[in-house]
């Protein structure tokens, strides 16, 4: 071998190690969202804590006294703390049945219309608890309810539902909750090789026997982690509680904590120790649930979907198809349809009479500027969230994923935070933390633009990071290997590779950015009003009818919004080839 | 090697890779010549992709060094790691990294286009590239349009395409089937040749390592085993280890008998009494003499080999008595296409032989089993 060849000339390298000392992009992009996504999480919490600690004077900060005299005055809330156990556990229930059954169906079964169903399984999430709690108090309030009010029509006495009931409000969550239990039960039943099921069949066990001994063991894991999941969801549920049960003074512990910031004098303290003991229950179960997660992938190895094979049902097929489709009707169709009519009506009632239908509730709904506000701020603030959102956790995802710096486990681990605290809870943080913060953001949009991203951190680090994971790491470390520096790899490689998800992202943060409840109820000020909010203020002091019309508003915004960037990002995905 | 060899262009120099308080590599050291290819040759997980990345700049060791063309990319001792981008080598993935999102063009410009080069010297330096894997006239196709094979082609082209001085290759040929498998061997061969850039190879397979490589390190469980050129890897294995994991080798264990030493050859008497001549190339026996015969080079024929040294076997002078022939029974014979694997019962144990076509000798027969002392090899001391 000649001795000339490649030593000397190394083409590029002098080049690119001229600029060694400037500190890389990917350090100072690392260092700077570790800052802002440790700051998001852990200042509100600290002024969280701090209050349920405050024994001092009221009123006065910083607390003038500290000791744990507000945890110790929460065992006389225990008529409380059982209506949240009775409720979370019978909606958990519910809607472990609703997921499992039509998980079930879906996946192993050969109903028709099996597309389609799936599709529509998704619509519940979007319609969200507060739409659904809306329209079934249309529908099943002992009085005007249309169910009883048609059950009285029918000769009967009384009301046949109680919508306000506990097992009402539970009915309500779980229908909604349904359709993340099906997402999560039916994961599971895709990653099963059905080769495990076959085994047994050819080996001569009936399909009773296989499903007893060999599926239902399989799936136990997966179903108990859902279980937990929504269990801790349900805990931390407010919306559906607060429209139902307040009004008959039924508290659970969302609405309790709710009650006391709201009310006049305020029982911060109170609320405070509330909501950290909330908090603290709800991350012991996610905890749980991410242990049972991370030993099962590790049991199954390979994250593979498999293509099962499906049970050839008969003629029962349409039995499991209307088991589907009502599942949809009772939580997609059902209430829409009730938000409508009733929207277009003086005062709701079953029976249809010319002189009843008005489109004034729409007409007074969108003259009063309050509410056109809402909607502008609402709005503005979803393309905000969005699109920071979309930046922040798609940097966390990718340094958590595809990094090496070091405490990029601790970041996700702060990222993912959020999701063990009620934003209720974490709103009440932010509220004080904000409060005493030098720069006057407190009743500005900006402190609801903060409580949203921090809030939604979850929500869009989990979906980028579905998206990441799924992206082979090679295709970025040949970018790496060919020289490139971070910045013009992330711009080349890993932003046009990562596209889908970061749109899927920007999606789901903005419609629940616009839905936002918790959060915005206690954060929201005189001059930053937004929509949700302004919904529920509107059922409680307005006709339902009324708000029945901004909630369809809400939903329309909300859908055109969507349809609107939908087709912009259609066609510069078309133009940029 | 002469002492005026020229400097090495990769140094390895004790590295040593640990995830949390595991060792997965190391300490390793070596070195790759100018325009030479070293492959690493090792069963999964023992480090040899490991090794490769940390010299990529892809994984970060925990210590020792790394330099290429004189300069330190990674040492410990003086607290330097170079990242990836800056250290100007080039590699093909063992799933090829060709971007989707890209054309095939586009995929190969992009180490061009990192250094900035002209359009004109893009234009040029990346047809040159394609042209080299024959895969000019798809240019403008997308990655997802492309076989393996095709792929393969690209990720080697964009690889070339920058002309860096070092190649690193991660189980490039892993993915392809057989057939495919053996031409792309051939052709990468030749063009690392034209080239003359100093690559690192690394692989499980050890066809692809006997044929491709100048040197072969041959690791276990993130250590070396063996360090060499190929014929010197596969004739005089160091290790049991090597021995068995470069072609299947029968291990023999006994004592030397100095007594029945003669011509150069040791002398081992077998566990079951068979006296083994083989040779010790220049290997000190330990307390626990191993000899290695590879399956091949052990005949089996039924009539006994003459003294004369008719069949090669025996190099004995005439009229003495002819060394590593004995008699043996067929216990079983199992046909493999090319080859025909007979299992022996030799004192007390079995040996395995393969003869290439069809045995003669059927199961249950008696035989002469033969072996060139030069092919039974002293395995160096543990």
């Amino acid at each position: 071998m000649s001795t000339a060849s490649g030593v000397q000339e190394r083409p590029g390298a002098q080049a690119i190690r001229s600029r060694s000392w400037i500190p890389s992009g990917q350090a100072v992009a690392g260092i700077i969202v570790i800052l802002v996504t440790a700051a998001l999480v852990a200042y509100p919490i600290y002024y969280l804590l701090q209050a349920s600690l405050d024994v001092g004077e009221p009123d006065v900060r910083p607390p003038t006294a500290y000791g744990l005299d507000n945890y110790a005055t929460l065992p006389r809330y225990s008529q409380i703390m059982l209506n949240t156990l009775y409720v979370s556990f019978a909606a958990t229930v519910m809607a472990l049945v609703f997921g499992f059954v039509t998980a079930w169906i879906l996946n192993r079964t050969e109903v028709p219309f099996r597309r389609t169903l799936e599709q529509a399984m998704a619509v519940p999430y979007y319609v969200t608890p507060l739409l659904g709690a809306l329209a079934w108090s249309l529908l099943g309030a002992p009085q005007s309810g249309l169910i009883n009010q048609l059950w009285r029509a029918l000769g009967g006495e009384g009301a046949i539902i109680n919508i306000a009931s506990p097992l009402g409000i539970a009915w309500v969550m779980a229908l909604f909750e349904g359709s993340v239990a099906f997402v999560m039960i039916g994961a599971v039943m895709k990653s099963m090789d059905p080769a495990l099921e076959e085994a047994s069949q050819v080996m001569g066990a009936g399909r009773l026997r296989t499903m007893l001994r060999i599926t239902l063991p399989l799936v136990t894991p997966g179903v108990l982690g859902a279980a937990i999941f929504v269990f801790a969801e349900m805990l931390g549920s407010f919306s559906a509680a607060l429209v139902l049960g307040t009004p008959s003074r039924f508290y659970v512990i969302t609405t309790a904590i709710y009650q006391l910031v709201a009310q006049y004098p305020p029982r911060i303290p109170l609320a405070a120790a509330m909501g950290v003991s909330l908090f603290a229950v709800m991350f012991v179960m996610l905890f749980i649930y991410r242990r049972i997660v991370a030993r099962r992938s590790y049991v199954t190895v390979t994250g593979k979907a498999f293509r099962p094979r499906l049970a050839d049902v008969g003629p029962l097929r349409w039995v499991l198809f209307a088991i589907c489709a009502t599942y949809v009707l009772l939580s997609v169709v059902l209430p829409m349809l009730t938000l409508i009519y009733a929207s277009l009506q003086h005062l709701t009632a079953i029976v249809p009479s010319a002189a009843n239908f008005t489109l004034d509730n729409f007409r007074s709904v969108l003259s009063q500027n309050a509410i056109r506000h809402a909607i502008t701020n609402s709005l503005l603030l979803g393309v905000m969230t969005a699109t920071i959102g979309v930046a922040l956790t798609g940097l966390i995802a990718w340094l958590v994923h595809r990094s090496r710096i070091p405490g990029r486990g601790l970041l996700e681990y702060a990222a993912m935070f959020p999701q063990a605290v009620p934003r209720l809870v974490f709103a009440f943080g932010m509220m004080w933390a904000w409060l005493v913060f030098p720069v006057p953001i407190y009743g500005t949009l900006w402190v609801l633009l903060i409580a949203y991203v921090t809030v939604f951190l979850p929500l869009g680090l989990r979906t980028i990071s579905s998206v990441l994971m799924q992206v082979d790491k090679s295709l970025e470390e040949c970018g790496e290997v060919c020289g490139a520096s971070w910045g013009y790899r992330m711009r080349t490689i890993t932003m046009p590779l990562l596209r889908p998800g970061l749109l899927a992202a920007w999606m789901l943060l903005f419609i629940a950015s616009v839905r936002e409840l918790g959060a915005s109820i206690l954060l929201m000020g005189p001059h930053s009003q937004v929509l949700t909010p302004a919904i529920v203020e509107a059922w409680f002091t307005n006709s339902s009818e009324r708000t029945a019309a901004m909630a369809l508003i809400q939903t329309f915004v909300v859908g055109l919004a969507m349809a609107f960037f939908l087709i912009v990002t259609r066609r510069m995905a078309r133009q940029g080839g | 090697m002469p002492s005026n060899a020229p400097a090495a262009h990769i140094e390895v120099e004790d590295l040593e890779i640990h995830y949390g308080p595991v060792a997965a590599v190391g300490p390793v050291s070596f070195s790759v010549q100018p325009g030479q290819q070293l492959t690493l040759l090792g069963p999964s997980g023992c480090g040899k992709t490991t090794t490769l990345r940390a010299i990529a700049g892809l994984e970060r060791p925990s210590s020792g060094a790394i330099r290429i063309g004189g300069e330190t990319m990674y040492s410990s001792a003086r607290g330097i790691n170079l990242p990836a981008e800056r250290r100007g080598l080039s590699m093909v993935f063992q799933s090829y990294a060709i971007w989707p999102h890209m054309t095939v063009y586009d995929n190969v410009a992009y180490g061009l286009r990192v250094r900035r080069k002209s359009r004109a010297e893009v234009e040029e330096k990346v047809r040159r590239a394609l042209d080299l894997v024959q895969m000019g006239q798809y240019a403008d196709r997308h990655a997802s349009q492309l076989s393996g094979g095709q792929q393969q082609r690209v990720a080697l082209a964009r690889a070339c395409a920058f002309s860096p001085s070092v190649l690193l290759f991660d189980e490039p040929l892993s993915n392809l089937d057989a057939k495919l498998r053996g031409d792309m061997r051939i052709e990468l061969r030749e063009l690392q040749h034209r080239l003359g850039v100093t690559s690192l190879y690394v692989t499980h397979d050890l066809e692809e390592a006997l044929a491709m490589s100048d040197r072969i390190v041959v690791m276990r469980a993130g250590k070396i085993e063996q360090i060499g050129p190929p014929d010197e890897i596969y004739n005089y294995p160091r290790t049991a280890f090597v021995a068995d994991f470069v072609g299947s080798s029968n291990l023999i264990r006994g004592r030397l008998r100095p007594d029945l030493a003669r011509d150069g050859l040791i002398a081992l008497e077998s566990e079951g009494g068979h006296i083994v001549h083989g040779v010790a190339h220049g290997r000190p026996a330990g307390a626990e003499p191993v000899l290695s015969v590879r399956t091949v080079h052990l005949r089996l024929v039924t009539g006994r080999p003459d003294g004369g040294g008719a069949n090669g076997a025996a190099n004995g002078a005439a009229g003495e008595e002819p060394v590593n022939v004995w008699p043996v029974t067929v216990r079983r014979s199992v046909f493999l296409g090319d080859l025909t694997e007979l299992h022996v019962a030799w004192g007390g144990r079995e040996l395995v032989v393969r003869c290439s076509g069809r045995a003669d000798v059927g199961e249950g027969q008696p035989a002469f089993l033969s072996a060139d002392p030069r092919h039974c090899v002293l395995l160096e001391a543990a």
